[in-house]
């Protein structure tokens, strides 16, 4: 078998050399298509990072009437904690409140000095568990949140993150709607480009196949520089998609500052890296393998 | 170790290029297929090597119906056949080593064993001088024996050849001819179609006509 591999090998890369041309130029197609599909893969996977990020830190803030009795407060407490969604909580008293908004708005902190007595209400921050916060289940809970005695109002901020997500999801349908068509269309170049190698060494594979030799080593050369294409191409557009990121990273970091929300902002993980590249290898198989079927 | 019964085949429509034909060549044998042009030698040749199937009848090779095989059976088949064309078919980008060790190396020889048994077909044949160079820097006769070589290298049982000398002079011919029959001296069937009758005469072996498709005579 090791034999068969170092044949197709350097079969391929001979006739990838002899026709480097139009290699190039097929490369750069994938490169094109992989490009266009990484790139709606980095905006969507920085998209559900941030989703993600902000789901982790999503809270209710629960606020209390100032009359709230300590009967009332201890039944909200044992509500919070058996809920498995609540993942820790934290009381913040009218005066915490005031400190935070002084700190918050100094412009307008003596405006609250000034009155006769604090407005801020006294509330409790639920920070969620996102693994155990289900959507309706979670809305339910706030709403019933909102009816419990002593409570004055419930604010969630799930909503938003929730239309976040789905344009996210919107972005990744289109991505791979777009790629999907760049891709049909590098597969039918790369079976060109390796078409014409077949024809450029076809007295060649007529005589090797007179002498009887396998169809898949006669298949396995054109099938090899269809990979070695597709994988090119991918790493091309990785190294371009890179390059492009670091540029508008850089620009959107200098816009922002180093805000927590510009710095979380990466580049693809290997893991969709590693697809990118199997996806243009597998690209360039298929279309080596369109090719490469003339041969029976 | 051949033998066709009532072999037929048809192009296009109703023109046969070989009709009814039933031989048989016993293993060791030498014979020339003969008769003119468009006789139908490089059809049975074509139908022997399993480049065309047969419209009618049957072919068997060392027991073996070639219509029953599949492709790669088929290419397996002619692993075990040598075959010599008339124009080589060299490749060309390949140096003589190269073209005579692709058999071995396809089927698996290690580098070691490819060479070793390349080189000694080489130097049986008078070529081991030239196993570098490329067929084009080669002369017809030199490249007919390259072609040879390739045939002998995987010591099949048989060797199929179509117009081997046709492309070459007549003192190389007779050399061609020669190594044919010490190929068939060492055991192998030889089937050679030529039209060359001074050539059969030379070699004097047993000779199968064809004329029109039909087998005419075999002597």
């Amino acid at each position: 078998m090791a034999h068969w591999f170092t044949y197709c090998l350097e079969e391929a890369a001979a006739s990838l050399w002899r026709q480097r041309v139009s290699v190039v130029l097929a490369v750069c197609t994938i490169a094109a298509a992989l490009f266009v599909l990484g790139g709606f893969l980095l905006v969507t996977v920085n998209l559900d990072r941030a989703v993600s990020r902000w789901s982790a830190a999503a809270e209710f803030s629960i606020y209390l009437d100032d009359e709230i009795s300590q009967e009332q407060r201890v039944a909200l407490n044992a509500l919070l904690r058996e809920h498995p969604a609540v993942a820790s909580r934290e009381y913040v008293s009218k005066a915490d409140a005031a400190a935070r908004f002084t700190r918050d708005f100094p412009d307008l902190a003596a405006g609250l000095a000034d009155m006769a007595r604090n407005p801020l209400p006294a509330s409790i921050e639920v920070r969620l568990n996102p693994a155990r916060a289900d959507g309706a289940a979670i809305e339910a809970f706030a709403r019933r949140l909102a009816q419990t005695p002593g409570v004055a109002d419930v604010r969630f901020d799930r909503q938003w993150l929730e239309r976040l997500g789905r344009i996210a999801a919107g972005v990744r349908w289109v991505g791979w709607s777009l790629g999907s068509v760049l891709l049909l269309a590098s597969v039918l170049t790369v079976a060109t480009v390796v078409r014409l190698a077949l024809h450029a060494r076809r007295d060649e594979v007529d005589i090797m196949q007179l002498m009887g030799a396998p169809i898949g080593l006669l298949r396995g050369p054109l099938v090899t520089e269809g990979v070695i294409q597709g994988g090119a191409g991918a790493l091309v557009a990785l190294a371009a998609l890179y390059g492009v990121f670091a540029v508008v990273r850089g620009r959107l970091l200098a816009v922002l500052g180093a805000s927590a929300d510009a710095a979380g902002i990466g580049f693809l993980p290997w893991s969709a890296a590693a697809l990118l590249l199997l996806v243009g290898m597998a690209v360039g198989c298929a279309g080596g393998y369109l090719a490469a079927r003339q041969v029976r | 170790m051949i033998e066709t019964s009532h072999l037929s085949k048809m192009y296009g429509r109703g023109i046969y290029a070989l009709r009814d034909v039933s031989l048989v060549v016993e293993k060791g044998e030498f014979v020339f297929l003969t008769g003119p042009s468009g006789a139908g030698k490089s059809t049975l040749l074509r139908l022997l090597l399993r480049q065309e199937l047969a419209t009618e009848g049957t072919v068997k090779v060392a027991g073996r119906d070639l219509a029953k095989l599949t492709p790669n059976q088929a290419q397996s088949y002619r692993r075990a056949v040598g075959f010599v064309f008339q124009d080589f078919k060299l490749i060309p980008s390949k140096t003589v080593l190269d073209n005579v060790g692709l058999v071995p190396r396809v089927l698996g020889a290690t580098s070691v064993q490819q060479q070793r048994r390349t080189f000694q077909v080489l130097k049986w044949l008078g070529l081991q001088h030239r196993m570098n160079a490329y067929p084009l820097e080669l002369s017809g006769g030199e490249q007919q024996r390259v072609a040879i070589a390739r045939a002998l290298v995987n010591e099949p049982a048989l060797i199929l050849a179509d117009e081997p000398t046709g492309n070459l002079d007549p003192d190389l011919s007779l050399e061609i001819m020669n190594l044919f029959r010490d190929i068939n001296a060492r055991g192998t069937t030889v089937l050679v179609a030529t039209h060359n009758r001074e050539l059969m005469r030379h070699v004097g072996r047993r000779a199968i006509t064809l004329d029109h498709g039909h087998l005419v005579e075999t002597s």
